[in-house]
């Protein structure tokens, strides 16, 4: 049974990742923030809770996810590449890891409503899912523009019982999909418990999520021993907010021998102002309750990110990467949305896995990675691309 | 005398007005202003406020003009900065609290800087003599107030109910408003959904109101010219001003 074991990246009292981190929101919301930090520190190592998220991830979510090894492109390469399928999850990506483990607290703390932000939409299903599964009312917010690139999701959402809100303001997407959920939380802090998709906001949730999602690189780590009897060399994942890169890098960090590597949307390319590196071309600053890297302009206001995937669609990230980032802990870099696009053919033709446009980033970077011959590597298939099918078709031709 | 703070958003909708409206309001009864910061992310903001938050920037009102407008008015009419931490924060709050204290504005209020996160720019604050709002919601129980207004200065900032600028909710905030009475002598005033219905009802029991979506609101109408909106705002300084004391 997997129990989140105590980390020396563990944030302090407040939440503090070095300078990253922390709570920076209304006062009318501290005393929940200060009730879940109560709540979390009594369960997070609490037996009884965790075999019940147990129960529901093994029996519901179908964990442990295979690790595979990725035969055709290992040949391809020159490598071992393994493959830790997160898309296999119900509801199609690791978002249910950490959805599953906050529903059940918000049943804990009595809330019986929920409400969430999502970019792609996998979080937003993730929570629906969960709110039918635990009898809780959902409210998701999202993007106006998210809405429309991600519609398949928007209506498996409602399929589920949940009810969207189109966001309209800013950028329109997920950005603003978490202005208007904190908003919503700020009117009904009392009664509604916010479901945080990624390791960002407020203390507890980075540090939380994290915990939520480790299951990842600890499966993952017990898999590659097994098979392999030694560490990988490298562990890559994509980041928007940084959920699944953190949870699968949590079990690899103090292993000198393992590089992790982040891999951070690069749009049209860093040169150019469409892209969603928050780590490479952001600079230090307070969006959403963290203090973490962010794209700003000199005065401090907020830009708009861009990827081709919604979910990496982001100017911020969370604080852990950015602390992980100052410290050389992990290394981060960046893929296009033309060299994701092109791993996402190449996975679905080479292997028969059709990944979810984030993971593509993550695969695109096996193309990129230097001396990568002779060397064992796993990725993180975040999610599958089913959701990414009508955008797909509108930029890939076969005839 | 009960009292009276106006919030209006800096730079909109253009810069010369803000002075001219500063000056005004200034004259009609408001005992202090709250220069709002515009920011891109306004999360503690309705959509009256967001939205001049959002046009200030459209017309590319930069910070260095908040500043250099603070010069013109905080000599005038006593002066707050209000706004979101991240556009403060980039400036340098070592540098942003000296040159408050070089124009003379007396203090900052910052939504989404709590105490806990406040707590190292303290000094910062007292050599310059610059006071940082404390913030009390409703929301708050007694333990959590007798910490929040132990070194509150100026005023304390009571956040009238659970939600957003401008919205029409209301809230008993009377036990909220006696534990922060039995922890300290630092006036309190009620912010939220304030507007010239609703003042006389919201200053019972306290010792001001901040009033923001009311004025911002008229600053919005298309319709109406600068002297126009100017006469309003005081119109409705003056009325708020009136019923807070009667």
């Amino acid at each position: 049974m997997y129990i989140p074991s105590p980390s020396k990246f563990d944030p302090d009292e407040n939440g503090h990742f070095g300078i990253f981190g922390g709570r920076y929101v209304p006062e009318t919301l501290m005393p929940a923030l200060l009730e879940l930090d109560e709540e979390y520190k009594k369960i997070r190592f609490d037996k009884e809770f965790w075999s019940e998220v147990d129960y529901y991830l093994k029996d519901y979510v179908g964990r442990p996810s295979p690790l595979y090894y990725a035969a055709n492109i290992s040949k391809e390469l020159g490598a071992k590449i393994y493959l830790k399928r997160e898309d296999l999850n119900h509801t199609g990506a690791h978002k249910i890891n950490n959805v599953i483990a906050q529903g059940l607290m918000a049943k804990r703390l009595g809330k019986k409503k929920v409400i969430a932000e999502t970019g792609a939409g996998q979080h937003g299903v993730a929570t629906a899912t969960i709110c039918a599964l635990l009898d809780l009312e959902c409210e998701v917010f999202m993007g106006a523009k998210d809405v429309a690139r991600q519609e398949l999701n928007v209506f498996r959402m409602k399929l589920l019982g949940a009810k969207v809100h189109s966001v309209e303001s800013g950028s329109k997407t997920l950005k603003d999909a978490m202005n208007d959920a904190i908003r919503h939380w700020v009117t009904n802090a009392r009664d509604t418990f916010y479901i945080i998709g990624t390791v960002a906001g407020p203390h507890p949730y980075p540090m939380m999520v994290r915990d939520f999602q480790a299951i990842i690189g600890k499966e993952a780590r017990e898999q590659i021993l097994e098979k392999e009897n030694r560490l990988p060399d490298h562990v890559i994942a994509c980041i928007g907010g940084g959920s699944n890169a953190i949870g699968m890098f949590q079990h690899f960090l103090e292993d000198k021998e393992v590089g992790c590597i982040g891999i951070e949307a690069g749009g049209h390319g860093v040169g150019t102002d469409k892209h969603g590196c928050s780590l490479l071309m952001g600079r230090p600053g307070v969006l959403h309750g963290q203090m973490s890297y962010l794209l700003q302009d000199q005065d401090g206001q907020i830009q708009e990110a861009h990827s081709i995937s919604a979910g990496l669609d982001y100017p911020g990230i969370g604080p852990e990467h950015a602390f992980h980032k100052d410290s050389d802990n992990i290394t981060y870099d960046n893929i296009t949305d033309d060299e994701a696009l092109d791993a996402f053919v190449w996975l679905s033709r080479a292997e028969g896995i059709i990944p979810a446009f984030e993971s593509a980033h993550a695969i695109a970077y096996l193309k990129k990675l230097k001396d990568i011959e002779g060397k064992l590597i796993i990725v993180n298939v975040s999610g599958r691309g089913d959701k990414d099918m009508i955008q797909a078709k509108e930029l890939l031709h076969f005839d | 005398m009960k009292h009276l703070v106006a919030y209006i958003t800096t730079g909109f909708p253009e810069k010369a007005f803000t002075v001219d409206l500063a000056l005004a309001l200034g004259e009609s009864g408001v005992d202090s202003l709250e220069l709002g910061v515009p920011f891109s992310d306004p999360v503690a903001d309705g959509p009256v406020i967001e939205q001049a938050n959002f046009l200030a920037l459209e017309k590319g009102l930069r910070f260095r003009d908040v500043l250099e407008l603070s010069e013109q008015i905080a000599s005038k009419v006593d002066t707050l900065w209000m706004g979101y931490f991240n556009p403060f924060y980039q400036y340098g709050m070592d540098a942003l609290l000296k040159k408050a204290n070089e124009i003379g504005v007396s203090g900052m209020i910052i939504p989404d800087l709590p105490h806990e996160e406040a707590g190292v720019y303290k000094t910062q604050f007292d050599t310059n003599a610059v006071s940082n709002i404390s913030f009390v919601a409703p929301t708050d129980d007694d333990a959590r107030i007798k910490e929040l207004v132990r070194d509150s200065k100026k005023f304390i900032y009571l956040v009238a109910y659970a939600g957003i600028t401008g919205s029409g909710q209301s809230e008993d905030l009377q036990p909220v408003i006696t534990s922060i009475k039995s922890h300290t002598e630092t006036p309190v005033y009620v912010g939220f959904g304030v507007n010239e219905k609703t003042a006389k009802e919201k200053v019972a029991g306290v010792d001001g109101v901040i009033v923001g979506s009311a004025f911002v609101n008229v600053l919005l109408q298309e319709d109406m010219n600068y002297q126009q909106k100017i006469e309003k705002c005081c119109s409705i300084a003056r009325e708020i001003k009136q019923k807070i004391n009667e």
